[in-house]
């Protein structure tokens, strides 16, 4: 064939855009902020304008995401990566500093949390690395440099201690082995591994506080004032929501302030018992068709880098929405995990939008010759 | 392909699955949990934790905790408005105008939520709203922790002052700081805030339907803020306070002891009576403090940099000894003035000094004296010195926002004002006057260097937690000696400029006076005479007694007319400090005599453990 193949820039192939992503995301984070604003109104500080600001950064974030060639993002998620093994270790000897512990990093007047940062230049390197190797089923060798690429930002978030953050490394690791092309015995294996594992951590891992979150998921009665107490809160607030909930700003859990960190982790609370169970199946279809819009970029992507690293973005946020899902009406234990688009926070907002944009940059150079 | 078909296709079965979940809880037990809601008969409730107390060196409380009893309205609850804030107005004694305006405030807040209507109610007071409580039900009376600082201004711009938690603080807490806390806003108070915190407990409580306690259903305790005890004498401070108190008294005073740092006496004048902070209503005051002249809320001692004036002399006589450009039997004819770099520079004294070496010089202030030095020195020599002594960077006192002052030099001066520095600016710094600038502090500082023989010490206020040890700095020993000779000669020999302010029989005070104009004044005139805003500012740094200094005192007096006016300040300061010590010895070694029994086995163990190491 002559050379007149379309080479056109990016930016001509915008109506390309997948729209059921964008859709999804607006419509999740309108919801967002409509409930952000319920869940802070008994609270001092009305989070809706500071989540609105958030919001504004991550559009403009997506875009920028968006805009960049994602083969670019990969040339330099080495260094990425290094960068954020090196905040993390800093974040580390802070929080060691400090007797406790600290997640956040400070650049002038601004926070974050590097374990956010840390995911992306994970999903990053592992694309890179996997997108390398021309094989239909990985060897072990190779699985077993991509469970090191994942471990040692996992380990050093873990020990911060930072038990839910950590867990998001996880699905990273399993979401693109799987497409990569592991056999599936495999993954079933590692599953199995990774109980026996927790079973260890349990054990010698875990600090005291740690443990007792578990202990008080199984039988939540022990610890009236821990996490048992937000579980059943949050159970009270999701039952009584009952099919068409209480009306918005209606809640009484949350308004009356039942419920804990109701405008981060428990944010689903708030939406199931103000719009009940409608409610909750409106925001699950959205996600559904966030996930079925992401998996359809993953797999039209014009390489296997794209594939790779759509499917690593996508499995974080899957799993992020999956365990908090869970948490809230109490299939699993209270641990410090938001909701994609809805929880309150800013690094987190910023880290979705960003993932976001780099799944709608991958969809946009579909076509485009590198 | 198959593989991601695999992964949307399991996290889609998963979402069903959890909305399974979902629709078990919302409508399979939606009643259950409707009702459960309804009468949701847990109630949590604070336990506060009570703040740190705060006492000075010698055990006296500086700062309680008093329960003040908040009237609370929920607005939800009351069938008539205008009846309820009638009775209010009655009970409180007060014009209901004034109830209806403060509600008025609050038409933003939802109905439900009780609001503020009064603070500080007294117990009587509080019976009446008690026993009305069937007929007026929307009145809540809430007991909340306030602090009373007793020596309100005397102490303020030490201690500081709490207030309610802002947004900012509450984020950047992780989680320590909850909506509705309180925290420190100023001084010792802000700097040692998680300190004196403690940590809230909780109570959970079941209530029956009409929201009466029935039974308790857990309980964390509060843990208490640690107490702290100050370096502060309070009976020094008062006395330090008691000058600066007035109209037109402004300034700073600090007494510190040159060995450790401690702090005996810090204060800054004007100063604001820290008790109005601590409500929540009283918004005149604060408007009135904000509004009072010469800034009350700024500690003049630390966060306010003045020229240094005269009493930079100290840094120039141990930088030409310590750089051998003088020694002590070098002498300079001084006619009240000279002519460098073709220009004239005169000394304060137009009649001149006559034959001076640099004991006689600083005794008497000795402007030409130092301006040679200064030339010979140079810009760049002066201000490696200034930072020896501490000059230009905090001295890491445990009061926030302090100043750094300003050292200049050329790469000062080309990076802040784009010009190089002219050698006739050396001149006028080598007197104390340019550019340069430090707080009262860090000359305090600076002094306790000459006063304990080239040490320096970190001041703080705080004497119960640990502080950093003294440091020794390269100064020469040799000549910080001649220096403290030369002070002690300005205040115990006929013609030092301190010798009828500060004299003192029988305890030897050295220091150093200096003076700031604040206006070019072509012809010099009494200061009486001048408005006060023209007047020079007035300093006075010293230490005594000479030969093992134990204290050393500064005063600035801000358009105090000259260091005259601030040196009877420290000698009157140095005489309560010795009628104190005279008065604890008295009583302090029956004291130390019966606690000696105890202490000395457990002093015994330590050292046998130290030994077997």
């Amino acid at each position: 064939m002559p050379a007149l193949a379309e080479e056109k820039p990016a930016l001509r192939h915008l109506s390309s855009i997948d729209g059921g992503l964008v859709l999804s995301v607006l419509l999740l984070s309108a919801i967002g902020l409509a409930t952000v604003h319920s869940a802070s109104s008994e609270m001092s500080v009305d989070y809706l304008p500071r989540q609105a600001l958030w919001f504004g950064v991550g559009v403009v974030l997506l875009i920028a995401a968006m805009s960049v060639d994602y083969h670019v993002l990969l040339d330099f998620s080495i260094v990425l990566y290094g960068v954020s093994l090196v905040l993390l270790v800093l974040v580390l000897v802070a929080g060691i500093a400090h007797g406790g512990a600290a997640h956040w990093a400070r650049i002038g007047p601004w926070q974050f949390q590097p374990s956010e940062f840390a995911k992306l230049a994970t999903i990053l390197v592992l694309a890179r690395y996997l997108s390398g190797l021309n094989r239909r089923m990985l060897d072990l060798p190779q699985i077993l440099a991509s469970v090191a690429i994942v471990a040692v930002p996992m380990v050093l978030v873990l020990v911060e201690p930072d038990l839910g953050s950590a867990m998001m490394f996880a699905p990273i690791l399993a979401g693109m082995l799987l497409v990569a092309g592991v056999r599936l015995r495999v993954l079933l294996i590692a599953a199995l591994a990774a109980l026996v594992l927790g079973a260890g951590m349990w054990s010698f891992g875990m600090k005291g506080y740690q443990r007792q979150r578990v202990l008080t998921f199984l039988s939540p009665e022990t610890d009236p004032l821990g996490a048992g107490y937000q579980v059943r809160q949050s159970k009270i607030a999701v039952g009584s929501g009952e099919m068409t909930g209480k009306g918005y700003m209606q809640g009484t859990q949350s308004q009356l302030r039942f419920l804990p960190v109701r405008h981060t982790d428990f944010i689903l609370s708030v939406l199931a018992e103000e719009w009940g169970f409608l409610g909750v199946l409106t925001v699950f279809s959205l996600y559904a068709l966030y996930v079925a819009s992401a998996a359809r970029i993953a797999m039209r992507a014009r390489d296997r880098a794209g594939i790779l690293l759509v499917t690593g973005l996508l499995s974080v946020l899957c799993f992020h929405v999956l365990y908090n899902s869970s948490m809230v009406v109490g299939f699993v234990p209270i641990t410090g995990i938001p909701l994609p688009f809805l929880s309150y926070g800013g690094s987190f907002t910023m880290v979705n939008f960003v993932g976001t944009g780099t799944m709608l940059g991958v969809d946009l150079r579909r076509y485009v010759n590198r | 392909m198959g593989r991601v078909r695999l992964l949307a296709a399991t996290v889609t079965g998963l979402l069903v699955l959890i909305a399974s979940g979902f629709w078990f809880v919302q409508i399979a037990q939606g009643d259950f949990y409707r009702e459960l809601a309804e009468n949701n008969r847990l109630r949590k409730l604070p336990i506060i934790a009570p703040r740190g107390l705060i006492f000075d060196r010698r055990g006296r409380l500086l700062v309680e905790n008093l329960p003040s009893y908040n009237l609370m309205i929920d607005r939800s609850r009351s069938t008539d408005l205008e009846r309820s804030v009638a009775f209010a107005a009655a009970v409180l004694g007060r014009p209901a105008a004034g109830l209806d305006d403060l509600l008025e405030r609050y038409r933003e807040v939802p109905v439900y939520k009780p609001v503020l209507l009064a603070e500080n109610m007294s117990l009587s007071e509080v019976a009446r709203f008690g026993v009305s409580a069937l007929e007026y039900p929307e009145f809540e009376v809430e007991v909340q922790q306030t602090r009373l600082y007793r020596h309100r201004e005397q102490t303020a711009h030490v201690i500081g002052y709490i207030g309610e938690a802002a947004p900012e603080e509450i984020e950047r807490s992780g989680g320590a700081v909850a909506p509705g806390d309180v925290t420190g806003k100023k001084g010792i108070e802000k700097r040692y805030d998680a300190v004196l915190r403690g940590k809230d407990g909780e109570r959970v409580v079941v209530v029956d339907s009409r929201g009466e306690l029935l039974r308790e259903y857990g309980r964390v305790p509060a843990r208490a803020g640690q107490d702290l005890t100050l370096s502060l004498d309070l009976e020094l401070q008062q006395e330090a306070a008691s000058w600066l108190d007035g109209p037109e008294k402004v300034g700073a005073i600090i007494a510190m002891d040159p060995r450790s740092g401690e702090l005996l006496a810090l204060v800054s004048s004007p100063s604001f009576n820290s008790n109005l902070f601590t409500h929540r209503l009283q918004e005149n005051d604060w408007q009135a403090i904000l509004e009072a002249p010469n800034n009350p809320l700024q500690n003049r001692a630390v966060q306010n940099a003045y020229s240094p004036g005269s009493t930079f002399k100290i840094v120039m006589a141990t930088a030409g000894l310590s750089e051998h450009l003088i020694d002590e039997s070098f002498h300079l004819h001084c006619s009240g003035g000279t002519v460098i770099y073709n220009h004239p520079f005169r000394c304060w004294r137009k009649e001149g000094h006559g034959w001076v070496n640099v004991r006689e010089a600083l005794a008497r202030s000795c402007d030409v004296f130092f301006y040679h030095l200064g030339q010979r020195l140079g810009i760049e020599r002066i201000a490696r010195y200034a930072r020896l002594f501490g000059l230009g960077s905090p001295t890491g006192i445990d009061i926030p926002g302090e100043k750094e002052g300003l050292v200049p030099d050329a790469a000062w001066s080309l990076k802040a004002r784009h010009q190089p520095w002219y050698a006739g600016e050396t001149i006028s710094v080598a007197i104390g006057q340019g550019p340069m600038l430090l707080t009262p502090l860090q000359l305090a500082a600076a002094t306790a260097i000459v006063a304990n023989g080239g040490y320096r010490v970190v001041p703080h206020i705080v004497k119960n937690l640990p502080s950093p040890p003294p440091e020794r700095v390269a100064l020469d020993p040799r000549a910080l000696a001649i220096v403290r000779q030369g002070l002690w000669a300005v205040v115990n020999e006929p013609g030092g400029t301190a010798y009828s302010a500060a004299r003192l029989d029988g305890f030897d005070i050295a220091g150093k006076t200096g003076s700031v104009q604040v206006i070019a004044q072509k012809v010099r005139t009494k200061a009486e005479s001048l408005p006060f805003k023209y007047r020079d500012h007035g300093w006075f740094t010293s230490f005594a007694p000479e030969e093992s200094p134990r204290l050393v005192v500064t005063v600035f007096v801000e358009h105090g007319g000259s260091g005259h006016n601030a040196a009877p300040i420290a000698k009157a300061l140095y005489q309560k400090y010795l009628s104190i010590e005279a008065a604890s010895h008295a009583g302090g070694l029956e004291a130390s005599h019966a606690g000696g029994l105890e202490a000395r086995p457990a002093g015994a163990h330590e050292a046998s453990h130290a030994g077997a190491r």
